[in-house]
């Protein structure tokens, strides 16, 4: 791998690495290793979402029409939009573009401030809806069926540790704008841009995966 | 089938490697004294004495619940404590030991000191990486340790639901918490090594000429980031149903009790392997240097640490043949359990054969490592035991259950991170350590350990249920010895801490190479410099290149 991708973009050798390239593979390597671990923590919770429903179809199915297809879905929208703006960063940053890099950044994360944003009225409609089956002083709606409850419950477990990623995501991305946009940030750290980056489409990875197993499926 | 085939010739090392050729200062030791130097390092041999210090600790307080168990089962009756502080007891003593002790234990010290030195790097690929994951371990675990020391917890470690979630109302969410908190340590350190392991390797060392210790931790590795995010999200779970009522495990808000015992178990039979992997990557490297013999069919032992991590996710049912699982999956599930015998069987297999015709030396570190081998066949055997169906039937939740996995556990990692403690002390410290008082520490716990334990094996033969404060009176013998055993296997475990203190002192000044072995290690001074070789190691020809060389065409020289 070339070592200099644009006049002035590159990455500072750290002292325990004996070349650029390796550190460069070492990185990679190791974002990929984490995005594994997260991948799994997310889907033993998508498997026990998917179990339930192959075992109480009806009660899931009722549950799952509750959920506001139409948010999901255009969350769905703004999260592959705010993956285009991220994947521009990227190329921005080899070609050297600092000032055009930075506005892709803030871009992402206003779109990921949209996803919050749109969820949060979700809770709130939920909430609205009598659907959140641990509140004691809202009865639910679907009191007399457990599956449902514990969809729902599952629901509740798998968009909010979403929202968690998503959250921490947004608020590194913003973080790492501010230092990237300081003079001298590419010819140092290209590279922490192209590692934030494949967390950033992770995130938006699992909302995929979890957009057709709670909304979609057997609707 | 060569691994020769591969590299150029490069000549044979002196068989004696250098004396210590740097001065005090520039050791990784003493290169810089402030506390700040310490607890900001990034050098990854403080990092894994910063762990040494802290599991050392927290493996004190776990014995001293475990005295505290013995001390209340000497009488039938329960007369000497309260069910419940019983209960809290060995809880603490089992939480202690599994999450803060046995898993974290070879890996985060001795893989961390010996991983970039074994394969001649400068660090591991992510030094801040790795401090972070010291300050989130000792934060999860003081954390954890605060609650259950100050309100108690009586789950035991396995925190089943719904006892966990519903029923208990000791600090158990507290608990939970510290323990999520740990898991993340774990993932973040086999992450550091795997990608160490995998692109920092010095040039000319390829996979097949890696120390056996540094293949068991790349498979260690691979537990922790493949079955670690599991557990996670099952405690997750598990403290939303506790604080929210979020209902996934209690059957009284739709869930299912089952399920919290599959994501449990399909962590922990894993985790049994992140305890022992590491252990057998350092018995792998004392045998060889104490018979001065090469490790016989090192390529089968490193495919057998890639077959025990794999096959290892495949069993956990068995850890559930009586809580209404199918009876085709007990089946298929006992029959896998039955495959995790073979790889295990292959490294017995290849110790023995090194051991025999060997140039024997029993230092303090074979001591240990003997012993190891006979406790881990005693543990391995028995587990076919528990793995059959019908025998199962009898002897699950008995005392037989409790003696099989201390032979696994204790004798395999215990016994193992002590062996590997002594052998590694000079490089560690600079300084040796007191070799006949190692002798009779290792002789001691081999003794209290089984007199500890055998008498347990029986116990659970007859029928005495594991994790209950009173038994019927007919137990009270065994259970006398057993504690007996205990107090003895307490003092095998004091002598070292004494010893080895004292060492750093008074110990005499060690060599670069006190034992004559091969492997990148011994080649730089004891202790190592801070960027750990002052010029380039040269990677031997083929690994494990001792002097005797038994009749093992077949393997290496193809
Ligand atoms: C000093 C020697 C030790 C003694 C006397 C001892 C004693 C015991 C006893 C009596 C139990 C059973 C409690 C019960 O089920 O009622 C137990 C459980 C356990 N011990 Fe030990 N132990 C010792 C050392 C260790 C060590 C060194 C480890 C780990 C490194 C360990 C790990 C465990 C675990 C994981 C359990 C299971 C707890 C549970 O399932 O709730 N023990 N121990
Ligand atoms: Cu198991």
């Amino acid at each position: 791998m070339s070592e200099r991708l644009a006049d002035g973009v590159g990455v500072a050798r750290a002292e325990h690495f004996e070349t650029v390239a390796q550190q460069r593979e070492a990185a990679t390597l190791g974002i990929w290793a984490w995005l594994i671990t997260e991948l799994l923590l997310f889907s033993a919770l998508f498997l026990v979402a998917l179990i339930t429903r192959i075992q109480h179809p009806e009660a899931t199915v009722a549950a799952a029409k509750h959920l506001k297809f139409w948010i999901g879905a255009t969350n769905t929208v703004v999260l592959i939009c705010s993956s285009l703006t991220m994947s521009m960063a990227i190329e921005f940053s080899r070609m050297g573009w600092q000032r055009a890099m930075v506005r892709a950044m803030l871009a992402t994360a206003a779109l990921g401030g949209l996803f919050l944003v749109l969820k949060g009225y979700e809770y709130y409609a939920d909430w609205d809806e009598h659907m959140m089956p641990f509140l004691s002083n809202r009865p639910f709606a679907l009191a007399e069926t457990p599956a449902a409850r514990l969809f729902v419950n599952l629901y509740y477990v798998a968009t909010l540790l979403h929202a968690l990623h998503l959250f921490t995501g947004i608020a590194l991305l913003l973080g790492m704008t501010w230092m990237a946009a300081k003079a001298g940030f590419l010819s140092r750290h290209q590279n922490w841009i192209e590692v934030y980056g494949l967390y950033w489409h992770f995130i938006d990875l699992v909302w995929i995966l979890a957009f057709p197993i709670l909304y979609v499926v057997n609707r | 089938m060569s691994a020769s085939g591969s590299i150029g010739g490069t000549a044979r090392r002196e068989p004696h490697a250098p004396e210590a050729t740097i001065g005090r200062k520039a050791d990784y030791l003493h290169a810089e004294s402030t506390l700040r130097s310490w607890f900001l390092t990034t050098d990854h041999k403080r990092i894994a004495l910063l762990y040494l210090a802290s599991i050392t600790g927290f493996f004190v307080i776990g014995a001293l619940a475990a005295g505290v168990v013995r001390l209340a089962l000497i009488v039938p009756n329960g007369a000497i404590m309260a069910n419940d502080t019983y209960n809290k007891a060995f809880t603490i003593h089992g939480v202690v030991m599994v999450w803060f002790f046995l898993i974290p234990s070879i890996p985060a010290t001795f893989g961390n000191f010996l991983i970039p030195l074994m394969i001649g790097a400068k660090d591991l690929a992510f030094p801040k990486l790795n401090l972070t994951s010291w300050y989130v371990f000792m934060a999860g675990a003081l954390f954890t340790l605060v609650s259950v020391v100050l309100g108690g917890v009586d789950t035991g470690w396995t925190f089943y639901a719904p006892l966990s979630t519903a029923f208990s109302n000791t600090w158990v969410l507290p608990a939970l918490i510290g323990v999520t908190i740990v898991g993340f340590s774990p993932i973040l350190t086999g992450l550091n090594f795997v990608v160490t392991i995998h692109t920092m390797r010095a040039p000319g060392m390829t996979w097949f000429k890696l120390p056996i210790f540094v293949w068991a931790h790349y498979a260690t590795s691979l537990i922790f980031l493949l079955a670690t995010p599991v557990i996670t999200t099952a405690l997750i779970l598990l403290i939303m149903e506790r604080a929210f009522h979020i209902g996934v495990f209690d059957p009284a808000y739709g869930g299912d009790p089952v399920l919290f015992q599959h994501l449990f178990w399909f962590y922990s039979h894993p985790a049994v392997y992140i305890m022992v992997l590491p252990g057998m990557g350092v018995i792998s490297e004392i045998v060889p240097a104490f018979a001065q013999k090469k490790l016989f069919g090192y390529r089968f032992v490193a495919y057998a640490s890639i077959g025990l991590a794999s096959v290892t996710f495949f069993v956990w049912g068995h850890h559930m043949f009586v809580n209404g699982q199918s009876d085709l999956a007990s089946l298929v599930f006992s029959a896998l359990s039955f495959a995790v015998a073979v790889p295990s069987a292959v490294k017995v297999y290849n110790w023995t054969a090194t051991i025999h015709k060997g140039a024997l030396r029993l230092d303090t570190p074979m001591l240990y490592a003997m012993g190891y081998i006979g406790l881990f066949v005693l543990g391995g055997l028995t587990g076919l035991y528990l793995a059959t169906l019908a025998i199962n039937q009898h002897i699950h939740a008995t005392y037989f259950v409790v003696a099989h996995f201390h032979y696994i556990m204790v004798g395999g990692t215990v016994l193992a991170f002590l062996g590997g403690l002594h052998f590694w002390w000079p490089k560690f410290t600079g300084r040796m350590y007191s070799e006949p008082w190692g002798r009779v520490s290792a002789l001691l716990i081999f003794l209290g350990f089984n007199v500890t334990f055998f008498p347990q094996f029986i116990l659970g033969y007859l029928g005495m249920p594991r994790r209950y404060a009173t038994y019927p009176a007919e137990f009270q013998l065994l259970n006398v010895l057993s504690s007996a055993g205990a107090t003895i296997l307490a003092a095998g475990y004091l002598f070292p801490m004494l010893y080895l203190v004292y060492s750093l002192w008074f110990g005499r000044k060690a060599p670069a190479n006190p034992w004559n072995a091969k492997g990148l290690e011994w080649e730089t001074s004891s202790p190592p410099p801070t960027h750990n070789f002052l010029s380039p190691p040269e990677v031997p020809r083929i690994p494990y290149d001792y002097p005797i060389q038994a009749q093992e065409s077949r393997d290496q020289h193809g």
